[in-house]
């Protein structure tokens, strides 16, 4: 790896690190400094007044998972454009077919969701 | 003590050279700025509501009330830290750890001037979306841990929403890549010379503010927190600094999401006269301010609208916007 990289991701790690500390430390300061209430009550989650019924760890219906799915089929690969594009105008046409072709294929996937009515609520 | 200090730093000088210096000024500075930032957004959020709502906002604390952040902040950091007892500890306390430490991270990158950008990466534009993402994994650890109906359910909301705007915000600022041939936001900066890319891709600005509204969780797509119905979303059961960070987080993520959008269409620090990093705050300023000007002025979507909106419209709208762009690049070049 070129030095210049190098540095380019010590940059990036300090920042990192730094944003680390810069999260911990108001949050030490906050627990040495305030009060401490007492009961048990305030322990509990809230539930707008009432007694909590139950807990959250439950099994439900999360009608979200099939756009996480299409999310999967969809966002991943289209990281993978990325590259392409910077590139995009050394070849004469080939690489507007090779988009094209790629985004034809993954737009099936909305095609697809659609056609199985994952969109109709 | 002093000596040491000098000391160290001669041989940081001596291992990394100048970039030791640009590495300790640009932090320095970019920590400055998050709080100076935070500070300033919550005031001009208020300050803004108060008057589209016929009020005038925070008042007393300073000229104009712009010292009512500060006086909150302290309040802030004197509440309790509270973690409700059936939660998941260890999630539930780094969960707004997570969501603060990567929003410094995009500060490398952001080209504020012509000079005056701390490091000018070849993947840069990718970087501020990769550590973006992170906000998605944070918020629904934290509102997992919680064992809190309302926090779970809005966690749940953000993620599905997060997802679906992640992709017309990813397809339009590539629309962007392809005319500029680089990730890196001074090139692209620099491609704008003469035209704003907003002039030339209006479809895209739009469908990236549109995405980075709901990619930070702010009216009409507000769902994940929406106060009427899920008394805070994700965030309900987190007391004091640690909702401090989240709300911290939030506000730059607002100034992160401006910045990226001011470089992508609307030219950077250059301006009609006189380039320069004022120009750059002025447009990312005013780029918040409609921001704020949304939120106080429309109301929540329905949560089949919200998905529907993303999935039918603007996904399929930014696909055809790349693929015309690529064609059109073509025909002209």
């Amino acid at each position: 790896m070129p030095p210049h990289l190098l540095s380019d991701y010590l940059f990036v790690l300090v920042f990192l690190l730094v944003g680390l500390v810069f999260a911990i430390a108001p949050v030490l300061l906050a627990a040495i400094i305030t009060p401490r209430g007492v009961g048990l009550k305030r322990l509990t989650t809230y539930e707008s007044g009432m007694a909590p019924i139950g807990q959250a760890w439950i099994q439900f219906g999360v009608s979200y998972y099939l756009f996480a799915l299409i999310f999967l089929a969809f966002d991943v690969d289209v990281l993978y454009l990325f590259p392409v594009l910077v590139a995009y105008g050394s070849f004469p046409w080939r690489d507007l077919v090779g988009i094209a072709l790629f985004v034809g294929i993954l737009s099936l996937a909305i095609v697809y969701a659609w056609c199985k009515g994952v969109f109709e609520w | 003590m002093l000596n040491i200090f000098s000391e160290a730093w001669q041989a940081l000088l001596n291992f990394f050279g100048p970039l030791a210096l640009v590495l300790v000024v640009g932090l320095v500075v970019a920590l400055t700025y998050v709080q100076i930032n935070a500070l300033f957004l919550v005031w001009l959020e208020r300050k803004v509501a108060g008057h589209i709502q016929l009020r005038i906002g925070p008042k007393e604390v300073g000229p104009f009330g712009v010292l009512q952040t500060i006086v909150d902040g302290v309040k802030l950091l004197s509440k309790e830290l509270i973690t409700p007892r059936p939660a998941s500890w260890l999630l539930f306390v780094l969960s707004p750890i997570l969501v603060f430490m990567p929003v410094l991270v995009p500060f490398v990158v952001l080209p504020f001037g012509e000079n005056l950008q701390i490091r000018d990466l070849n993947v840069g534009l990718m970087l501020i979306f990769a550590f973006a993402g992170l906000n998605v994994l944070a918020i629904l650890m934290g509102g997992w841990a919680s064992n809190n109906k309302y926090a779970l359910l809005g966690a749940v909301r953000s993620v599905a929403q997060n997802v679906a705007y992640e992709i017309p915000l990813l397809l339009s600022a590539m629309s962007v890549v392809i005319m500029a041939n680089s990730l890196s936001l001074r090139a692209i900066v620099e491609a704008q010379q003469g035209l704003w890319f907003v002039f030339v891709q209006p479809v895209a600005a739009v469908l990236y503010l549109v995405g980075a509204t709901a990619e930070t969780n702010r009216a009409p797509f507000d769902i994940p927190e929406a106060e009427s119905e899920l008394v805070a979303g994700f965030h309900t059961e987190y007391s004091g600094m640690r909702f401090g960070l989240f709300f911290l987080a939030e506000y730059t993520n607002m100034f992160i999401v401006a910045s990226v959008a001011t470089t992508l269409f609307f030219g950077g620090w250059r301006g009609p006269i006189a380039d320069g990093p004022w120009w750059f705050l002025a447009k990312v300023y005013l780029l918040i301010f409609g921001v704020i000007w949304v939120r106080w002025t429309f109301p929540r979507l329905r949560f089949d609208q919200l998905m529907n909106l993303a999935w039918k419209y603007l996904i399929p709208i930014a696909l055809v916007n790349l693929l015309a762009t690529a064609l059109i690049l073509k025909l002209v070049r």
